[in-house]
């Protein structure tokens, strides 16, 4: 009997698709008098990007206000925390831009954990990261995981050009937020 | 051996592992189950410690899982203290335990072992620092780039996001050159006695050679070095941090002249940087928190900005061979963290 070749990955039978999928939050008919959760994640124009999606909100939408919050470290996860604060003071999120290697994933994976926790999420990422966001949604359990993408690259849009960017996403974010 | 082995098993063995995504593109060597537990008899600790975790994926690395990958690398059981150190170092690095791995920046794990080990295990501490052709480098460094793809899962083109990465990703190990540097042994400045097998490590995102044989002056030298270190294309934070892998003959001119490590750091500290007018026409002048951005603001054109913080930015190694005056200029991802690994109790 030869022996085995041994597993470098420590995967074997516990991969993620075997993971229960995690819930999806229940959507609001509309944003009319939703309290925006803008999660901002430090990347370059993610700020101005997020705070004009919030002013479109409120003035297309009806969105009563916001609620915007900065996750420091841009790769990791939402600290716990957070995630409790923008729960319970928000009615929907929206959490970008995923516009680099380990952030497009992570603000995947924070949508993922919000729509768990009960809050609506619509991630923003840069479409030059797909892939790593889709990878990151499966490793989640959550394979096919819709987010909002907006053309590469944005950290050198001027003023007018991210405003004009958060425009064009905005139909696909109030789509991801909304029943 | 007295008879070869069948070709044609290693090579159906071999394509196993490349059939199974394990490999970094280069044959493996597959692992069994005797390899591992050798690997494991040279450490005390048990197979099941976790080593390193990368919460955002939701993977660890083990002991066990890294003596799978330094077996497959092609290292020898006896160099795992070694994998283990330099993995327990990497660790040490904040964007190691973070997002580095996925980073558009690709960036490179630089490895520098000290003390007798490097003898011990035929470590190359003289010419061709940087590699190729010496077992010990070459395979404890591609080590811990299996460690990444496989334990940790982070693989090109999906969680990892490299958008050219660098020459030599996973194959810079140096072994110091402590018999020819003037200075202390780079483990001292991680806080090792001297005398000391230890590991230190950090991430680079390139290296750039400074070929000046050219002046006895000390500061010609030093001119020259900070030419490179100052260049604007890697500047992206208000600091930078980068290190210089002196060559023996450097070192050696720098020492004789009086300088001690400090100095050299309080050198580079003071003379590398650029002018507001540099750094405008290049479209990093402005500063919003630490990251740079294009400003049309023209009032610091006149100003000398210095971009090395502090002597953990600028660390300094001796390796290569003393044939020639060429340093290496080392470009680090985020910033050292001072820390040297010593190598455990190998029973």
């Amino acid at each position: 009997m030869p022996y085995p070749i041994l597993d470098p990955t420590g995967t074997t039978g516990s991969t993620a698709a075997q993971r229960p999928a995690p819930p999806r939050a229940r959507r609001p008919a509309s944003l009319r008098g939703a309290t925006v959760g803008l999660l901002v994640n430090t990347k370059q124009n993610a700020a101005p990007f997020l705070d004009e999606v919030g002013r479109l909100l409120e003035e297309r939408y009806g969105a009563a206000g916001v609620l915007a919050r900065t996750k420091v470290n841009f790769a990791a996860p939402a600290p716990e925390d957070l995630v409790k604060e923008m729960t319970a003071g928000c009615d929907v999120l929206v959490t970008g831009i995923g516009d680099c290697g380990s952030c497009s994933a992570s603000a995947v994976a924070d949508g993922i954990t919000f729509e768990a926790a009960g809050l609506p999420a619509a991630a923003i990422c840069s479409d030059a990261f797909t892939v790593t966001a889709d990878a990151m949604a499966e490793l989640r359990g959550a394979p096919g995981y819709r987010y909002a993408t907006t053309p590469h690259p944005v950290a050198i849009l001027t003023a007018d050009q991210v405003r004009e960017r958060a425009a064009r996403v905005l139909d696909d974010v109030v789509a991801l937020l909304t029943a | 051996m007295t008879e070869a082995p069948d070709p044609e098993v290693a090579q159906a063995a071999i394509e196993y592992c490349y059939a199974q995504g394990w490999s970094d593109g280069l044959p493996l060597v597959p692992a069994s189950p005797p390899l591992v537990e050798a690997f494991l008899a040279t450490t005390t600790r048990s197979p099941d410690e976790v080593i390193g975790e990368l919460e955002q994926v939701g993977r660890n690395c083990t002991v066990y899982l890294a003596a799978i990958n330094a077996a497959m690398a092609g290292c020898r059981p006896e160099y795992f203290p070694v994998v283990l150190a330099a993995f327990d170092a990497l660790m040490r690095e904040r964007a190691a335990r973070g997002g580095g791995w996925q980073s558009t920046s690709g960036p490179a794990p630089m490895i520098v072992v000290n003390g007798p080990v490097r003898h011990e295990l035929g470590f190359n501490t003289a010419g061709g620092a940087f590699g190729p052709g010496f077992r010990p480098n070459a395979t404890v460094a591609r080590a811990i780039g299996l460690i990444v793809r496989n334990a940790f899962g982070i693989r090109p083109h999906v969680l990892e996001q490299a958008t050219q990465g660098l020459p030599g990703r996973w194959s810079i190990c140096l072994a110091e050159n402590e018999e020819e540097s003037p200075w202390p042994p780079f483990a001292a400045d991680g806080g090792q006695p001297a005398g000391a097998s230890a590991v230190s490590a950090t991430l680079l995102r390139t290296c750039e050679f400074v070929d000046n044989r050219h002046t006895g002056d000390p500061e010609q030298v030093l001119w020259d070095i900070a030419d490179t270190i100052s260049r604007t294309g890697s500047l992206i934070f208000r600091d930078t941090s980068a290190g210089v892998v002196f060559c023996p003959e450097h070192a050696q001119l720098l020492a004789a002249a009086g300088y001690a490590k400090p100095d050299v750091q309080a050198w580079l500290m003071e003379h590398c940087g650029r002018t507001g007018a540099d750094l405008r026409r290049a479209g990093k002048n402005g500063l919003r928190g630490p990251a740079r951005f294009a400003d049309p603001d023209e009032s610091a054109d006149g100003t000398f900005t210095r971009i090395l913080p502090s002597p953990t930015h600028v660390p300094l190694v001796v390796a290569g061979a003393r044939n020639a005056a060429i340093s290496m200029v080392v470009r680090i991802f985020g910033e050292w963290s001072g820390t040297a690994i010593p190598l455990g109790v190998t029973p």
